[in-house]
């Protein structure tokens, strides 16, 4: 049962982007396109996945004076063997999530869930939070994405869905910074309506 | 106090032990593919030179070549072509190197031996997404670069005939001029045959080269 309620926390309840506010760097910036949010979202739950589990197995043997810089050692080695593996052995995946890679070790997610739950927790917790949050991250991702390929593009996931006509003239803002920060106020501003309801307008 | 720092010293000597292990595995490999990359990406954009025939390139070390960029050094790297077992070159791919709006656009671009650009490919550019990366797209700029002649690298913008792309006219101006500065800097090295009576006549231009192929 608490396995469930871990795995399903980070998809809503507890949402690292449209709950906890985290990761608002990466998410902001590779949202430009849905096949980048999915990358990003794959490349990170892995890494989120890897730095969860090792962090819950040596919790007991990691003083908390220096916790930090060890969970940031143990996340940037991932992140770089992540890199240099899928660089030489998936090098057409490594092409198109490349310069994504690097983004990850910033991506506060990960040091945040380290540091906020598999620190306390035992390892297969750790494991199924880092899936739920891998879920909600990218979830968060595809759905920003989703508005600024389509308004910015005229596209979703590549596909033409708004025709030539619409390509030719888009609503270019929504694909630059700008867009991002407006979009994003729109769907805070629409899961925290949606909270109210549901909280009986506390 | 010892004891936190030879733990985290520890941590820290995991962590690089692993990581040289898979670099000392992985790095050779990487080098490999890119070299492969660099081979294929070749390939392309020489293909329109001579259709359907499998091709050999050899680098020419054009020495005393002015650097027409700013971020290379000091020779202009360009890779003669060539139809084996034939060694007479049919033509030249070079890397053109441009400051764009937020990055160095590399293209390459292959040219027959009159200097008369055949197709050219972006290697690398970290333009602003949805506007400047389009850059990449075949079907607007770099499109519209096939059969042009040096002299023609220039955008409506600036007075000459290339359409700029809507939005980034830094982009385009970037990939345009670098283009031109490097067909250029080959002419002047003497690498272009003459275009005014050469370029109709086959024979002739393969003559030349043959007896010209002192360049290498």
């Amino acid at each position: 049962m608490s396995l469930v309620k871990d795995l399903t926390n980070g998809i809503y309840r507890e949402n690292p982007v449209f709950k906890l506010a985290l990761g608002m760097c990466p998410f902001l910036a590779v949202t430009t396109s849905v096949e980048n949010a999915l990358g990003m979202g794959a490349a990170a739950t892995f890494v989120l996945i890897c730095s969860n589990f090792l962090v819950s197995l040596f919790r007991n043997l990691i003083p908390s004076k220096v916790r930090i810089p060890c969970y940031i050692v143990i996340i940037a080695t991932f992140v770089t063997l992540v890199d240099m593996v899928m660089n030489a052995y998936l090098p057409d995946l490594h092409k198109s999530l490349g310069i994504f890679i690097p983004l990850i070790v910033v991506n506060c997610i990960i040091l945040g869930r380290a540091e906020g739950y598999a620190n306390r927790h035992p390892v297969i917790n750790s494991v199924a939070d880092a899936i739920g949050m891998g879920i909600g991250f990218t979830m968060a991702m595809v759905i920003l994405a989703s508005f600024r390929e389509l308004l910015g593009n005229g596209t979703w996931l590549n596909m033409n869905v708004l025709g030539t006509a619409y390509q030719n003239q888009p609503l270019l803002i929504a694909i630059l910074a700008p867009g991002a920060f407006i979009l994003l106020g729109f769907i805070l501003g629409f899961f925290n309506i949606l909270e109210k309801r549901k909280g009986g307008g506390q | 106090m010892f004891k936190l720092g030879l733990i985290l010293m520890l941590v820290a000597l995991v962590a690089a032990v692993a990581l040289g292990l898979v670099n000392s595995r992985t790095a050779p490999i990487i080098a490999v593919q890119k070299e492969l990359e660099k081979q294929n990406a070749m390939n392309e954009v020489a293909a329109s030179l001579s259709p359907g025939d499998s091709l050999a390139f050899d680098s020419l070390s054009v020495s005393g070549l002015g650097n027409p960029y700013a971020v290379c050094d000091n020779t202009l790297d360009v890779v003669k072509v060539s139809v084996p077992p034939d060694t007479s070159r049919i033509g030249y791919v070079f890397i053109a190197y441009g400051k764009g709006y937020s990055s160095t656009i590399q293209t390459m671009v292959a040219t027959g031996l009159e200097g008369r650009v055949s197709n050219t490919t972006i290697l690398y550019q970290q333009e602003t997404p949805g506007l400047g990366a389009n850059v990449e797209n075949p079907s607007k700029l770099i499109g519209s670069f096939n059969g042009l002649i040096p002299s023609e690298f220039i955008l409506k913008n600036d007075g000459g005939g290339i359409d700029a792309m809507t939005g980034c006219t830094i982009t385009s101006r970037a990939v345009t001029n670098s283009i031109r500065t490097g067909l250029e800097a080959m002419n002047e090295a003497g690498l272009f045959t003459d275009r005014t009576d050469e370029s109709e006549n086959p024979e002739g231009t393969v003559m030349e080269s043959s007896t010209e192929g002192g360049v290498e």
